[in-house]
C-alpha cells in the first residue's frame, strides 16, 4: 500500500506528481481554450491504489466535468487515456486492441506482485524517452487490418454528455429545467453494455463493448468478403475510398495477381473506381482477399462488388421492351382471345386501315363502310399459347383467367 | 429568539411604521431556520435564509433610497442595529450591482478560476434557454 509521502523506505511506493494529464482528444472536449484543475496527490489510483495527481476540467458546453481515473504509470503501461482507458492511438477498448494486436500482457493483479510490478515498469519508464509506449503494447505488431477497421478516428463527443439523472428515472426529479443531468430513459438494465467496470476494462477482460467491437467487425468482414452477387456475369468490382495520389497503376499492380483485369475504370474526383476481371472466379478471389483489408499507400481502401453497369436499370427496360420471347409462360392463359365485341363489330377506333375518302366525294356513312361480318381474325403468332400448355386448351371454363396485362399486345392499348 | 438589541436608545421616529414588516421577515426566518432539510440538496439547505436576508435589507434599502419613506436616523439605526445589511447595500448602490442576489456570489477568491458566479452573468451573455440557479443563494441571475 502506499504509506504516507514523508514515509523514507527504501520500498516505499512513489506517489505520482504530473503536470499534464494524459488523455484522448474525446475526452480534452472541442473547446482548444480549456480551464483546468490541477489536485497533487488528490485521489487513489483506481487501478494500483497509489496517490496520484487528479486532473478536473469541462470538455465544453453542456458536457459533465472530467477527471482523469488512473495514474500515469497505469495509463502509459497499457498506452491508454487516463479518464475513458481507451487505447490513444486507435480510441478502442484495451481488449479489443489486445485481441486485434496479438498482445498478450499479464499484469499482476494480487496487492504485493502489482505493486513490485509498478515499481519495476516506473524505472523502465523513467530510461525510455516517451516515444514509444511501454509494456506489451511497444512491441506488438504492425496494425492489423481489423484494427484499423475499427478504430474510431474522429473524436466521439457524445461520451462526455452527463449522466442520466438517476432521481428522473424513478420519477422523483424536482429540480427539472434547471437539472444538469439528462432527463433520459436509460438503457435496458439486462442489456451487457450498462455492465463495466474499470478493472477489467483496464486489464482487458470481460469488457462487454470490447465483445461487441469485436462481434461486430467480423460479421462486417465476413459479409463484405462472401457475398458475391447472384449474377454471375458479374466480374467487376468497385474499389472506394481512394485518394489522388492513387493512381491507375497502383490499382493494377494491386489487382493483377488475382487475374487477368479486363479494364479499369477510375473516377478520380468521386475516389472510385471499378476494376473488370476476365474470369468470374479472378473477381471472387480478389474479392475475397482484399475486401476489408486492401491498404494502398497506407489508405484503407474499400472493395464491394461491382453492380455490373446498367444492369439495374437499363436491363429492366429492356427486358420489358425486347418482347414476350423473355416472358415465362403464364399458365392458365387461354388460348386465343376473342376479340372484343367491338372491334368484333369493325367499330375501330383507328380505322387506318381503310382508304379515306377521296376529296371531293361524299363519305358514305359509317354503317355503309362496315366489312361483312367475319369471325375475329386469327390471333397474332405470339399471342398463341406456350406449347407447353397445349393439353390444356381446354380445362373448362374456371380455367379461362385472363389479366390484360399479360398480354404484351395490349399493353397500354385501350382498343 | 429575541434579537439582541444592542443600544438602549428609544428606536427613531417611524418605527412603528416599519416594525410590523420586519417582525413579519422575523418570522419566516425563523420558520426558514427550523425548517427540516429532508430531500434537499446540501447546498439547497441555505437558500431561504439568503433570500430572506436579501429581502430584508432590500426593504431597508428601498424605503430610504427608493421611496424616501424613512427619516435618514431610522436608516442609519436599522444599520447599526443590524437589520439591514450594509456591506449588501454598500455593493447595491454600484453600477451593475443593483439586484446583487448576495455577497457570496461576488467573492472570486473562492472559486476555482477567480470568477464570480454564474448568477453574475448576464442572461445575453448566457446560452439562450439555460437555467441556471446558484449554488451559493439559489439566484437564478442578478445581473441584468
Amino acid at each position: 500500500m502506499a504509506t504516507s509521502l514523508g514515509a523514507n523506505r527504501y520500498n516505499r511506493q512513489n506517489w505520482e506528481d504530473s503536470d499534464f494529464p494524459i488523455l484522448c482528444q474525446t475526452c480534452l472536449g472541442d473547446n482548444p481554450y480549456i480551464r483546468m484543475t490541477k489536485e497533487t496527490y488528490g485521489k487513489e489510483c483506481k487501478i494500483c491504489d497509489r496517490p496520484f495527481t487528479v486532473f478536473r476540467w469541462c470538455p465544453g458546453a453542456r458536457m459533465r466535468f472530467k477527471k482523469t481515473e488512473v495514474c500515469q504509470t497505469c495509463s502509459k503501461l497499457k498506452n491508454i487515456c487516463q479518464t475513458c482507458l481507451l487505447d490513444l492511438e486507435y480510441g478502442l477498448p484495451v481488449q479489443t486492441r489486445d485481441e486485434a494486436l496479438a498482445i498478450k500482457d499479464d499484469i499482476p493483479k494480487s496487492d504485493v506482485n502489482k505493486e513490485y510490478y509498478t515499481q519495476n515498469m516506473e524505472r523502465q519508464i523513467a530510461n525510455t524517452d516517451g516515444t514509444v509506449a511501454v509494456g506489451a503494447v511497444g512491441k506488438a505488431q504492425a496494425p492489423s487490418d481489423m484494427l484499423v477497421r475499427m478504430a474510431r478516428t474522429t473524436p466521439y463527443y457524445k461520451r462526455n454528455r452527463p449522466h442520466i439523472c438517476s432521481f428522473w428515472v424513478k420519477g422523483e426529479c424536482k429540480r427539472g429545467e434547471e437539472c444538469p443531468y439528462r432527463h433520459e430513459k436509460p438503457t435496458d438494465p439486462d442489456d451487457p453494455l450498462s455492465d463495466q467496470n474499470i478493472k477489467d476494462r483496464y486489464y482487458g477482460i470481460n469488457d462487454p463493448v470490447a465483445n461487441k467491437l469485436m462481434r461486430r467487425a467480423t460479421e462486417a468482414m465476413e459479409q463484405e468478403a462472401v457475398a458475391p452477387p447472384e449474377d454471375r456475369t458479374i466480374t467487376t468490382l468497385y474499389i472506394g475510398g481512394l485518394t489522388e495520389s492513387i493512381a491507375e497503376e497502383d490499382l493494377r499492380d494491386q489487382f493483377y495477381q488475382y487475374g487477368e483485369i479486363r479494364s479499369i475504370h477510375m473516377a478520380t474526383n468521386q475516389n472510385y473506381a471499378f476494376v473488370q476481371f476476365t474470369k468470374r472466379i479472378d473477381a471472387e478471389t480478389a474479392a475475397k482477399r482484399t475486401a476489408g483489408r486492401l491498404m494502398i499507400k497506407g489508405k484503407r481502401i474499400v472493395v464491394r462488388w461491382g453492380k455490373s453497369q446498367g444492369s439495374s436499370k437499363k436491363d429492366a427496360e429492356k427486358g420489358e421492351k425486347s418482347g414476350s420471347s423473355s416472358f415465362k409462360p403464364v399458365p392458365g392463359l387461354p388460348g386465343a382471345l376473342p376479340l372484343p365485341s367491338d372491334v368484333a363489330r369493325g367499330n375501330f377506333r383507328n380505322f387506318n386501315f381503310m382508304e379515306p375518302p377521296p376529296p371531293g366525294t361524299i363519305p358514305m356513312p359509317r354503317q355503309m363502310n362496315q366489312p361483312p361480318r367475319m369471325p375475329p381474325p386469327p390471333p397474332p403468332m405470339h399471342m398463341m399459347p406456350p406449347p407447353g400448355f397445349q393439353g390444356m386448351q381446354g380445362p373448362g371454363p374456371r380455367m379461362q383467367v385472363h389479366y390484360p396485362s399479360q398480354d404484351p399486345q395490349r399493353m397500354g392499348t385501350n382498343m | 429568539m429575541p434579537r439582541v438589541r444592542r443600544s438602549r436608545k428609544p428606536p427613531p421616529d417611524g418605527w412603528e411604521l416599519i416594525e410590523p414588516t420586519l417582525d413579519e421577515l422575523d418570522q419566516k426566518m425563523r420558520e426558514a431556520e427550523s425548517e427540516s432539510h429532508d430531500g434537499k440538496r446540501k447546498v439547497e439547505t441555505l437558500w431561504p435564509i439568503f433570500k430572506l436576508h436579501h429581502q430584508k435589507s432590500r426593504y431597508i434599502y428601498d424605503l430610504f433610497y427608493r421611496r424616501k419613506a424613512i427619516s435618514r436616523e431610522l436608516y442609519e439605526f436599522c444599520l447599526k442595529e443590524a437589520i439591514a445589511d450594509k456591506n449588501l447595500i454598500a455593493k447595491w448602490k454600484k453600477q451593475g450591482y443593483e439586484n446583487l442576489c448576495c455577497l457570496r456570489c461576488i467573492q472570486a477568491r473562492d472559486t476555482n478560476f477567480g470568477t464570480n458566479c454564474i448568477c453574475r452573468v448576464p442572461k445575453s451573455k448566457l446560452e439562450a434557454g439555460k437555467v441556471v440557479e446558484c449554488v451559493h443563494c439559489g439566484c437564478r441571475g442578478c445581473s441584468g
